[in-house]
């Protein structure tokens, strides 16, 4: 499954603001927040702030780099396509 | 294990008294309560989900915490315990614990046979009363966080535990000025109220920044405490303290 990202800026009251929206066939299904350094040892990796439909944001995971991230959403697709 | 020192158990009246009123005679029949303390180190489980306990366990120094595990390694803390709480009191009348109790720091804890509490309570029913209110109390304590959870935002939750954290610790003379000792993590916080990580450092950064909260070391200061409240609608009822800390 192909995904599109769409580079926006977030407003999360804090220094996160770098941000990719990310479509799977025409979909918004994600949105990941780039961490500042004001995480700490998080800085730099990728949040899940909010995801829709078939992605799950329960646990708000954290990714090492896009491609991370979008490994993982593909899966998450890909399982509940299987479900 | 040692035997405790008499003196042990001077939490648990303190505890109590903030709560109910307690005559002379309770107080000693409670300082001479049979105890076996022990030292923990920080995640350290007390008692097990499924476990059949035959103690309770006072908690004399440190904090701990009541959680449940769920699936993925998911960890829910239902309520952190201070010096002079039994958190597993319930465990006197529930053969089977439903949930974990753990130290959250290094911790000294006192445990006493249910035999003896049970005793306690048939000879004193001011006593049995006053741990009654105290159950009651902590039901009260679980729907606030329900409340919590379910209905506050990030902030909200945030400001209200500093808000519960602080007039618990104060009621048994542990914090004072609006200062207490903040042992717990960014992690045990998010575990405890519902939040990730990332949104509890952005709280606690966006908190420091407005000067409502100095967080040194082990040790926190509210800054603001009627902005803290409001921003927690932290209203200390449900905690029906005897002698309320003068906030």
């Amino acid at each position: 499954m192909s995904l599109h990202l769409q580079p926006v800026r977030v407003a999360t009251s804090s220094d996160d603001s770098e941000s990719q929206l990310v479509f799977a066939e025409g979909f918004l299904v994600a949105m990941l927040v780039h961490l500042s350094e004001q995480h700490e040892d998080d800085a730099g990796r990728w949040f899940l702030e909010a995801g829709f439909g078939r992605i799950p944001s329960r646990d708000h995971p954290t990714f090492l780099d896009l491609d991370e991230a979008q490994t993982w959403i593909r899966q998450q697709l890909g399982n509940a396509y299987v479900s | 294990m040692n035997s405790a020192p008499d003196h042990s158990l001077n939490m648990l009246v303190r505890k109590l008294e903030s709560v109910a009123p307690l005559s002379h005679d309770e107080r000693q029949a409670i300082q001479s309560l049979p105890v076996m303390t022990r030292i923990l180190q920080p995640g350290q489980d007390i008692v097990r989900d499924g476990g059949q306990p035959s103690q309770c366990c006072l908690v004399l120094d440190g904090w701990t915490a009541r959680y449940k595990l769920l699936s993925e390694g998911r960890r829910q803390i239902l309520s952190f315990h201070i010096p002079g709480d039994i958190p597993d009191l319930q465990s006197l009348h529930l053969a089977v614990m439903d949930h974990s109790l753990c130290s959250m720091t290094v911790s000294t804890v006192a445990f006493i046979p249910h035999e003896s509490l049970r005793d306690l309570t048939a000879r004193f029913p001011g006593l049995a009363a006053a741990l009654w209110r105290d159950t009651l109390i902590d039901a009260a304590i679980f729907r606030e966080w329900m409340i919590g959870i379910g209905r506050k935002s990030a902030h909200g939750r945030i400001a209200h535990l500093f808000c519960e954290m602080y007039l618990k610790l104060h009621a048994v003379g542990l914090a004072d000025h609006h200062r207490m000792p903040w042992p717990l993590t960014q992690i045990d916080i998010g575990d405890a109220l519902g939040l990730s990580n990332v949104h509890v450092n952005r709280v606690l950064q966006n908190l420091r920044n407005q000067k409502l909260i100095i967080l040194d070391r082990r040790n926190l200061t509210m800054g603001d405490w009627e902005g803290l409240s409001e921003m927690g609608e932290f209203d200390p009822v449900y905690l029906h303290l005897e002698r309320r800390a003068a906030a």
